[in-house]
């Protein structure tokens, strides 16, 4: 992993939820291209291992123990950020917890908070959090969050995982609008990709990976770093530039109602 | 004999001018209306709805308390002698439409316009579901379409419609099978107080002219919306603003 001619170079990433799964992914993807990447995660049991890996592939990426839910954590993984690279151009937010399945009749406030608070108000606290140095950084400012294409269309197994993530959708929008002067770019990635959790789900139903492979397009679940990595890096690069507001769906063609 | 005739409609968010329209529409289909809310506040459209020869009350609950809203949706049948068939939320704070830099929204507010309202929609369709399961129940969630475009200075408002937009679908995929329809009837942004205009927001202006009269012009479409006929029309958001939002 050499980026130092990337796409990239120069530049510093956060990646919430970094430890695992897609943040991991597009964490490597971001620091394969030549950014120096912030993992911050909730666990330093992942989230230190992941940079780890990144560095010994000839990366730059350190660990920020982060929680998402709380204001003051992302303020200290900013400002820690900022302080060690000497600014901050891609904010992705990524962390998400809650995914078990219910009933929406059956939603209540414990249920309704995990899933509120890592994907909105961990959405809000790193945009706003971010926001004066993704503003300094100019035309290179990138706010990525990440959704689902569950938040486009809903879902009958989470219901309570559609609204968080679209909400996720209406905040990309307002501030592609709000913040394109200064020439941030605001979007939304909508991934399908091998995770724990999703294998976790495989183990448990073996035939929803058979089911979830037959009406994928492409016929295989996304690679985290590969497929979905390749996606974030794009938007968050020169190329990427004039893309804002914007939902990219990459699941291999699955959903396709945009 | 309109399309609503002896049933009882709920509509939360009567107090303010575009759910009054809304509710004005239904009661002139023949619906008794549940209007949720202070009396107090909801006085006004209580004696338009009865000077028209319709009936209403209003029956209070506090909007995030589902207990409290089944008792009201119980004590609306009650008064009103009709099954409750139809529940539109309509109810919006109106701290939402206050415009704020992105970076000038504090805790307290994030916390009064999303929290607050995802809380809201949650405990009023609960207690819809827990009222109209089996029975051919309608929901139907308002939502301006700014849930769709997105608003500068305006992001917690935007997000917490799109939230309910979405809260809307993946009620109506899980409740389809107790016959519950919820869908949403999205109104141009220019009906509600916010401090954007809708030309800021959109690719052209209104095919029809806007914004639309609540009561005349997107009142048959939320009538429809809640009646019978609606039965096989779930998870739609039918955008009732003359023509400017046309996506997809």
């Amino acid at each position: 992993m050499s980026g130092a001619d990337g796409p990239l170079a120069g530049r510093t990433a956060i990646v919430t939820g970094a430890g695992q799964g897609v943040g991991r992914g597009i964490a490597r993807a971001l620091a394969r291209r030549g950014a120096a990447v912030v993992l911050a995660a909730r666990r330093a049991e992942t989230g230190e291992p992941a940079a780890a890996e990144i560095r010994a592939d000839g990366g730059e990426a350190s660990c920020i123990v982060t929680d998402v839910t709380r204001r003051d954590s992302v303020e200290h993984c900013v400002a820690a950020t900022v302080e060690q690279n000497g600014g901050l151009d891609i904010m992705v937010h990524n962390a998400f917890q809650g995914g078990r399945a219910h009933r929406l009749e059956d939603v209540d406030d414990d249920l309704w908070a995990t899933n509120s608070r890592t994907a909105v108000w961990g959405s809000y606290f790193s945009a706003q959090l971010a926001s004066p140095h993704l503003r300094r950084a100019g035309t290179r400012g990138r706010l990525l969050l990440i959704t689902s294409p569950a938040g486009v269309e809903g879902s009958a197994n989470i219901p309570i995982y559609g609204p968080v993530k679209a909400a996720q959708r209406a905040l990309a929008k307002s501030l592609a609008r709000e913040w394109g002067a200064h020439g941030t770019t605001v979007n939304c990635l909508a991934p399908v990709a091998e995770t724990p959790a999703l294998t976790g789900a495989f183990a448990h139903n073996p035939v929803l990976k058979e089911r979830l492979e037959a009406r994928t397009a492409l016929r295989r679940i996304g690679d985290a770093e590969r497929d979905i990595g390749s996606v974030a890096a794009f938007l968050a690069s020169d190329d990427g530039g004039y893309v804002t507001g914007q939902t990219i769906v990459c699941d291999g063609g699955s959903f396709m109602g945009l | 004999m309109g399309a609503l005739a002896g049933t009882v409609a709920i509509v939360t968010g009567a107090d303010q001018p575009l759910g009054r329209g809304l509710a004005l529409a239904l009661a002139e289909s023949g619906a008794h209306l549940g209007l949720i809310g202070a009396a107090l506040a909801l006085a006004e459209i209580t004696a338009d709805v009865e000077a028209r020869g319709h009936r209403a009350v209003a029956v209070n609950a506090a909007i995030t308390d589902r207990g409290a809203l089944e008792r009201a949706f119980a004590t609306a049948a009650d008064e009103l002698d009709a099954p409750v068939r139809a529940v539109l939320h309509a109810a919006m704070t109106p701290i939402a439409y206050e415009a704020r830099d992105f970076e000038d929204v504090d805790d307290d507010r994030f916390q009064a316009v999303w929290e607050h309202t995802m809380r809201a929609a949650i405990a009023v369709l609960q207690a819809s579901f827990t009222t109209l399961r089996g029975d051919g129940g309608r929901i139907v969630v308002v939502t301006p379409t700014v849930a769709m475009s997105g608003a500068p200075r305006l992001a917690p408002y935007a997000m917490a419609l799109e939230g309910q937009r979405l809260l809307a679908k993946s009620a109506a995929r899980q409740w389809g099978a107790d016959g519950i329809v919820v869908n949403c009837l999205a109104p141009a942004p220019d009906l509600v107080p916010i401090g954007v205009r809708s030309v800021d927001m959109s690719l052209a202006a209104s095919a029809l002219g806007g914004p639309g009269d609540p009561e005349t012009d997107l009142g048959p479409v939320a009538t429809f919306l809640a009646s019978a006929a609606a039965h096989y029309v779930s998870g739609v958001t039918v955008c009732v603003d003359g023509g400017v939002w046309m996506a997809p």
